[in-house]
């Protein structure tokens, strides 16, 4: 029984390892179009990459100070949100990102 | 709204005061959008308890407020593994023959439990209260030094710039250097030929001025200690010629250090000084000075004890050691 848990969370451990460095590319890739972090996470979820609130916010605000995310609070729907886009910094390093991600995949095709 | 309007305010309390209100705008604003969901989706305004749902499945504020911290810490993951070597180090060498001695206090020293309301409760007391306030003590100061390195300019230096050529060579711990061999050898030839030469007798003085006499019993130290000698000259130089341990001399010398671990236990306790003869004349007291030689050395006994255990502690862990291997 101990060693089934083990296992279990030895596998938790490492998909959320594996996912937290696909989720900066996520949200990078997904602010190539304005959102707000409630609608970012909504289309996350809906391609599969669901994220919860306290891992985005944290991370957004991250990459904002990284300088790779522009903000501004902005008044919709009779509420105050803020919005966020890739800042041209952001697109130049998600092209690298994405370059890398594809040298990866493609290795990790090879292995396998 | 009263539970998340309490919600936000309690992640509020944890957060920096530069982006409090920003971060808890951006999350208050999350949080309306989900319940504004959930309520288009059951087709009726959520109820207190579907809220408190939702904020549970959040998360304690303490924790939501820790994640948009910067990651801190006393003594970070280069510097941890050295921290906890060296509070080893200090318990081994330090608190451990610490409470042996206060122990030993307690048990052996009727001064010691007197000073302390004379009695086994108040002599416990000193020794367990003693024992905590000096771990304390240890310990806050090593975790003050490294958390100092941690944060000092000294750090970068010192875990970057390094050579694998000034590592330690790996050792065989079950391997005896001859040097070691030869010390021992030399040293316990030495002894034995002194305990031999100046012990033998009973009166281990005799001059005109003065005569000290031991007590009968000696010669069963005396030939106790003679016997320990031979035996490490023994030993020492059966290392020599084949220097490993094995598990019969680790049990030899873990047999040997027992011996002479409760010979000089049972030493300070058998008033061995029977006299003290002075010359004629004298005004100074040879009976009062042996008696008093004698109760020193028998307070002396739970020094004995507690050297005894961690000689005898580092024999058993060589043994255990050797037949694991």
């Amino acid at each position: 029984m101990t060693h089934v848990t083990d296992l279990s969370s030895a596998y938790e451990n490492l998909r959320l390892e594996l996912r937290r460095g696909c989720l900066a590319l996520a949200v990078l890739a997904a602010l190539r179009s304005e959102q707000y972090g409630y609608s970012l996470r909504k289309i996350l979820a809906d391609r599969g990459m669901a994220i919860d609130e306290n891992t985005l916010y944290p991370l957004l605000r991250r990459l904002e100070t990284q300088g790779l995310l522009v903000s501004e609070w902005r008044e919709e729907d009779k509420r105050n949100k803020r919005f966020y886009r890739l800042s041209p910094d952001g697109k130049s390093i998600l092209k690298q990102l994405l370059a890398e991600w594809r040298s990866i995949n493609d290795s990790l095709a090879a292995i396998l | 709204m009263d539970l998340l309007d309490r919600y936000l305010h309690a992640v509020k309390f944890w957060l920096p005061k530069a982006q409090r209100q920003d971060i808890v705008s951006e999350l208050s604003e999350d949080i309306r959008s989900q319940i504004e969901d959930k309520e288009a989706e059951l087709g009726r305004p959520l109820t207190e308890a579907d809220v408190e749902a939702i904020l549970i499945r959040v998360g304690r504020p303490v924790l939501v407020a820790n994640r948009y911290l910067p990651q801190r810490h006393l003594i970070g993951p280069a510097l941890y593994p050295i921290y906890v070597f060296v509070l080893k180090i200090v318990t081994a060498c330090y608190l451990v023959p610490w409470i042996l001695v206060g122990i030993g206090l307690m048990l052996y020293s009727p001064g010691y439990r007197a000073a302390h309301g004379g009695g086994w409760v108040g002599a416990l007391g000193a020794v367990w209260g003693g024992f905590w306030l000096t771990t304390l003590v240890a310990v806050g100061a090593v975790t003050v030094v490294f958390a100092t390195l941690e944060r000092g300019a000294s750090k970068p230096g010192f875990l970057e710039t390094w050579s694998p050529r000034k590592l330690p060579p790996v050792r065989d711990p079950n391997r005896i250097s001859r040097a070691d061999s030869i010390m021992e050898l030399v040293a316990n030839i030495v002894f034995a030929s002194w305990w031999v030469l100046f012990m033998s007798s009973p009166i281990v003085l005799d001059r005109p001025d003065i005569r000290i006499t031991l007590a009968p019993v000696w010669v069963y130290f005396f030939w106790g200690y003679l016997m320990t000698a031979a035996a490490n000259v023994a030993l020492g130089g059966m290392n020599l010629l084949r220097p490993n341990w094995t598990r019969a001399k680790a049990g030899f010398r873990l047999a040997t250090n027992l011996c002479g671990s409760a010979l000089f236990c049972t030493l300070t306790q058998s008033d061995i000084l029977l006299n003290i003869s002075l010359a004629p004349g004298s005004t100074a007291d040879g009976q009062a000075i042996a008696a008093a030689i004698n109760m020193w050395a028998s307070r002396a006994l739970p020094f004995a004890i507690g050297i005894g255990l961690v000689v005898l502690a580092v024999d058993i862990r060589r043994l255990v050691r050797v037949k694991a291997a």
